[in-house]
């Protein structure tokens, strides 16, 4: 709908992709029917960290405070719901991880 | 499967003051429910729920206008109708 | 000379008083009355049940203020916050006061506004009487809470950590969305919505709180406001009435406003429901039956009824709401828990007592999703871990709130919706918050998310202690579990066996 408004009514974005530079923002979940984790983390990264790094710096990092997680064990990787091919070497721009994109893995 | 019965009513401060307009309330609507619950007194009604100028002033021992049942309420379930010197009407409209 | 009758009196004193200017276009004065579509013919239709003038109004809100403050130098005498049922309650009222009290004074100002831009006399002098009533439910939470400032902590700073800090964004936001939409907007999402459709959601649930935990100043300040409240739901029933019944074109803007407010309100609730049902020593209720008896009966079956005559429906994801019942105070007490190192009140492992109650009341789903995780938390603690989130969380671009809310039906798998606007992406909780940013997209774009801002740089630098000073948040004092809390070795000290009461 159009919103009502008394004049003109368009806005930037605080947290935009410009706002962060070379990073961005990354939010990666974890799937477990227990949920220990909350909720989805979100992370800032360089666009051009190579996944292998991102993986074990910022998701093993947060994960790891669960006594139960297994870092060797995270599969099914995906964003936004496709399938996603985690080469460690890849950056995520080259995987197609943009900015404030959804990743979700699960550890059976 | 029954259907649910809309009850309006009103939830006043369980206090001293309150206690002869709660008496009045009950002499004047024959049908309602009161129960009560820590600090409060929750009144309930099938009916249009009235109060009375009046029949509180004869259980109050003095003089009381029904601007001062604002002192006493809570919480109300319903539509006020009416709200004039004599009386205070809380009931569903349609 | 004959007494004039209340109404009388009334309209003497109101609407009399008003006229329509000739000097100038009516739409001159009354700016901002018309850009939402709201098609208003005749104000003086506008009815105000309880015909306050100005003396009756003033005489009586003294006397409540009396009879408060009255409480509150007694209570402060008899080192009354010695009474409660454990300090492990107040952490309740600190979130009252860091999330609820500017809100009371962010209503003081809106009504204010509304005072002097409804068109209607009749509707001028209500909105007066509500601005006078939030400015004092504002000051009389501060002076009530603040005799416990004294001896515990987190109630020191409540007006920066409203401003700044994650969880306090929620209801922020919250209010922020109703002052800047239109007027007759802020009505039905203020005085509607979250002053007569959620209301006892929201404060029967702290002042009965308080009431069953030996809080008596928050119990009297609660009765104190609760006879205001009366008024104020008034207004909002009115207000819907009103604008349904001046032109049928009202009825889809009212229905859209009902809808959108409903699950914002739903939404806000989330932290009422886990203070119900997990920070009360003494429980009142669960926020299940709460939500049973003010929601589902009272508004579903006595409300909404009525309102059908209009042409209004339930509000939409209503199904939803009734849906999380079960569920939502859980989840989000596990998402407070999680970050109580960033948090301005404690949270604490749960016992076997409230783990029983929670069973009970909760039989379809506690044993089975929530209780195991509690169960390996207090195991950690035992073993002198935290179990806390190491990195900051998921936030809904709409309510703000930690993506915790699952898929309805499934409280296994959290929900996720995402849009993607003029080339960016927003994450949303529910269906609920993606409708309400499908229609105001370019409103909630705007959004300041804490953890966002954190990541900008914003938050006073990027670790945690920085943020948390930035926060005003003292290390160890205010944050962590009760178990390890200043308030609590202050608590055990007291009421030593053989100690000496008071400090």
């Amino acid at each position: 709908m159009t919103i009502p408004a008394l004049g003109a009514y368009e806005f930037t974005p605080l947290d935009g992709a410009a706002a962060y530079g070379d990073d961005q923002l990354v939010i990666v979940h974890r799937e477990d029917p227990r949920l220990w984790f909350c909720a989805a983390a979100t992370f800032r990264a360089p666009r051009a960290m190579p996944f292998g790094e991102f993986k074990a710096a910022m998701i093993d990092g947060w994960c790891g405070s669960d006594p139960d997680y297994d870092p060797a064990a995270a599969t099914d990787w995906r964003v936004f719901d496709e399938p996603l091919d985690v080469d460690p070497s890849k950056t995520l721009a080259e995987l197609g991880i943009g900015h404030k994109a959804l990743v979700t893995f699960r550890t059976p | 499967m029954t259907t649910a019965v809309r009850l309006c009513g009103v939830d006043l401060q369980e206090t001293e003051s309150t206690r002869a307009i709660v008496e009045a309330i009950e002499a004047d609507n024959p049908e309602i429910t009161v129960r009560h619950v820590p600090g409060l007194v929750k009144i309930q009604s099938v009916n249009p729920v009235v109060i009375k100028r009046e029949s509180v002033e004869a259980r109050l021992g003095r003089p009381w206008e029904t601007h001062e049942f604002q002192m006493a309420i809570v919480s109300y379930a319903g539509h006020i109708a009416e709200w004039d010197d004599d009386e205070i009407v809380i009931k569903w409209e349609h | 000379m004959k007494k004039l009758s209340m109404r009388e009196r009334y309209n003497l004193l109101t609407r009399d008083l008003d006229w329509t200017p000739s000097y100038v276009d009516p739409a001159e004065v009354y700016p901002f009355s018309r850009y939402e579509g709201i098609k208003i013919h005749d104000w003086d239709a506008w009815e105000d049940p309880f015909r306050l003038t100005v003396d009756a109004y003033a005489k009586y809100q003294a006397e409540k203020d009396k009879r408060l403050y009255a409480v509150l130098d007694s209570f402060a005498q008899s080192q009354g916050h010695l009474g409660i049922s454990d300090a492990s309650y107040l952490n309740a009222m600190k979130l009252f006061l860091q999330g609820v009290t500017k809100l009371e004074y962010a209503a003081h100002r809106h009504f204010a506004y509304l005072a002097r831009h409804l068109d209607g006399p009749g509707p001028r002098f209500a909105a007066l009487c509500q601005s006078l009533d939030e400015l004092r439910h504002a000051q009389t939470q501060i002076h009530t809470l603040s005799n416990y400032n004294k001896y515990y902590e987190g109630f020191h700073s409540w007006p920066k950590m409203h401003d700044r800090v994650w969880y306090l964004s929620v209801p922020k936001s919250f209010f922020d969305d109703a002052m800047t939409a239109g007027p007759f907007e802020f009505l039905t999402a203020i005085s509607f919505s979250f002053e007569y459709l959620l209301t006892n959601l929201l404060f029967v649930p702290f002042m009965s709180g308080a009431s069953f935990n030996g809080d008596l100043p928050t119990m009297t300040f609660g009765f104190s406001a609760q006879s205001d409240e009366s008024r104020h739901m008034t207004l909002g029933l009115e207000v819907i009435k009103f604008l349904l019944e001046q032109d049928e074109a009202n009825v889809p803007i009212v229905q859209g406003w009902i809808d959108k407010w409903f699950w914002r309100g739903h939404r806000l609730n989330a932290l009422v429901a886990q203070m119900m049902d997990y920070m009360l020593p003494k429980k009142v209720m669960s926020w299940k039956e709460a939500f049973e008896l003010y929601f589902e009966q009272q508004m579903m079956q006595g409300l909404f009824p009525d309102l059908a005559y209009y042409g209004i429906t339930p509000p939409r994801h209503v199904e939803h709401a009734i849906l999380e019942k079960d569920i939502v105070s859980h989840q989000t007490y596990w998402v407070l828990k999680q970050f109580t190192f960033a948090a301005a009140f404690h949270t604490w492992e749960v016992d076997d007592d409230s783990m029983a109650w929670l069973s009970a009341q909760y039989p379809d789903t506690f044993d089975t999703y929530f209780k195991p995780r509690l169960l390996k938390s207090r195991e950690q603690a035992a073993n002198g871990m935290h179990s806390y989130f190491l990195g900051l969380p998921q936030l809904c671009q709409v309510c703000q709130i930690p993506m915790l809310f699952t898929e309805p039906g499934d409280p296994t798998t959290i929900c996720f919706r995402h849009r993607e606007y003029k080339g960016e992406t927003y994450h949303m909780c529910s269906d609920g918050c993606q409708w309400i940013f499908d229609r105001e997209p370019e409103k909630y774009i705007q959004a300041w998310l804490p953890v966002h801002q954190i990541y900008l740089g914003n938050c006073g630098g990027p670790s945690v202690p920085e943020v948390l000073s930035w926060y005003g948040v003292e290390e160890g004092v205010d944050n962590h579990p009760y178990e390890v809390s200043p308030d609590r070795k202050s608590w055990d000290e007291w009421h030593a066996a053989a100690g000496v009461a008071g400090k």
